[in-house]
């Protein structure tokens, strides 16, 4: 029998201390009257190996104990999809970022790429995996708090169904959105105009900086730019609703901008700095300077250029397998009609 | 326990059937362990009535259910002497009772329910 002695305090020692001696006595009294039934069955009394027998159909010793706790979890059955949900997306904004400058600082940086021994790697991979942990703690713990403390005051309960988002049509443009590219678009081909067209950026008594020659090139690409997106916003205003012509358009602007941009960097745009009572040697150096700075932009350019080119293919393959808006809202949306 | 795993070789839907199956007895084993207890019994001994009727309960679940049912009030526990031994008998409370009866007729009003709907096919 001490082998039931042994059960019932290893069941014992998971059960909450209260009800514990309460518990283990009908837990005792329902083990002695099966063994009783079972000596009777058999006409002998049970050996050790019988009563193993019995003790694993009952389950192990913990599993016993939880049947007679509280349901308890950190997050219940309500929270937990929004609980996943934000953390997926917590974690989607983390990586994201991290991979598109991890991987163009190793394309785009050949020192980088020339230094990135195994410490190096190590360690950013364990900054990698020590962000994604902190998130989840941070995430859980809120949630954990939320479970605890809000969900009592019921206000997932206080809801109106007014209140109610409107019904999303991803491929729909919001027309607020087209006239203030609009209206920003004219705006800077104003000053750009204004402002930039000439080579020599500043040219006060103080101060005189000029540009590289190539500046000419990327002034009169990113005004042709400018005004086709602005004439592609007023054709979104008019007709707001994403086609895969109006949206491979966009990717294609997007792309050639950002890569304006990222060459920019890589021109080396002050040709020149004037100040008067300063040697040319140094202002040429702080034009040097600020030059390779502008270079040291370059990866994080064509990383941000990345996403936006690939939140545009994604807008292309989502027009692709969107249902024509006149395939009829949510009838279209969940496949009620038909 | 009868289990009729004839429906299906594949193991998925077995456990599937297991689960719906599990979901079933659940709520029709509190209305047969309160009808059990209009007579007086200790664990044990509703354990084997339940067997007997065809109903099987294991003990894992029975005795945190007797408990359940005991902080709802619809039951009631007394540990007595039998057999020079201790044990806890539990009978119906008049809650319990009136409980019961309620159950029962809503049991009654979803099997004829259920009898119409499946009598449909």
């Amino acid at each position: 029998m001490e082998l039931i002695e042994r059960y019932l305090q290893a069941v014992g020692f998971w059960l909450p201390a209260a009800q514990k001696r309460d518990i283990l006595a009908e837990l005792s009294e329902d083990i002695r009257s099966q063994i009783e039934d079972k000596e009777s069955e058999l006409g002998r009394k049970l050996t050790d190996s019988d009563l193993e027998t019995i003790l694993k159909q009952r389950g192990s010793p913990i599993m016993v104990a939880n049947r007679y706790l509280p349901q308890r979890s950190l997050i219940g059955p309500v929270l937990y999809p929004i609980y996943l949900l934000v953390l997926k997306l917590a974690w989607l904004f983390c990586f994201v970022p991290w991979l598109a400058v991890w991987i163009c600082l190793n394309i785009f940086v050949p020192s980088y790429h020339a230094n990135a021994s195994g410490n190096l790697i190590v360690g950013t991979m364990h900054g990698f995996w020590m962000a994604l942990v902190y998130i989840f703690a941070a995430v859980t713990f809120a949630f954990a708090v939320l479970e605890k403390y809000a969900l009592k005051s019921g206000f997932l309960e206080k809801w109106n169904p007014r209140k109610l988002p409107p019904l999303r049509d991803a491929n729909r443009i919001k027309r607020t959105n087209s006239i203030a590219e609009v209206v920003a678009l004219l705006a800077v081909c104003a000053a750009w105009l204004t402002f930039m067209s000439s080579p020599v950026m500043v040219n006060q008594p103080g101060l005189k900086i000029i540009l590289a020659p190539s500046w000419r090139i990327y002034f009169w690409s990113i005004l042709a730019l400018m005004l086709v997106t602005c004439a592609f916003s007023i054709v979104n205003l008019l007709r707001p609703y994403w086609t895969r012509l109006r949206a491979t358009v966009r990717l294609f602007t997007d792309g050639i901008g950002w890569g304006l941009f990222a060459w920019l960097c890589k021109t080396n745009l002050i040709a020149e700095i004037t100040l008067p009572n300063v040697a040319p040697e140094k202002t040429m150096h702080a034009a040097n300077a600020i030059n390779w700075w502008m270079s040291l932009s370059f990866p994080y350019i064509i990383a941000g250029g990345v996403l936006v080119v690939l939140l545009d293919v994604y807008r292309i393959v989502r027009v692709k397998n969107t249902a024509t808006p006149s395939a009829g809202g949510l009838a279209a949306l969940v496949g009620m009609h038909g | 326990m009868k289990n009729s795993n004839n429906h299906s070789t594949n193991p998925a839907s077995a456990d599937v059937f297991e689960n719906l199956r599990l979901e079933l007895r659940r709520g029709c084993l509190i209305v047969a362990v309160l009808g059990q207890l209009k007579t007086e019994r200790y664990g044990y001994t509703l354990r084997k009535a339940m067997e007997d009727a065809g109903l099987p309960i294991d003990e894992g679940t029975l005795y945190p259910l007797l408990r359940r049912l005991e902080s709802q009030g619809l039951l009631v526990s007394e540990w007595r002497e039998e057999d020079k031994r201790n044990k806890r008998f539990y009978r119906l409370s008049s809650e319990g009772k009136r409980t019961l009866k309620q159950l029962i007729d809503e049991w009654r009003k979803i099997n004829a329910s259920l009898q119409q709907i499946l009598s449909e096919e």
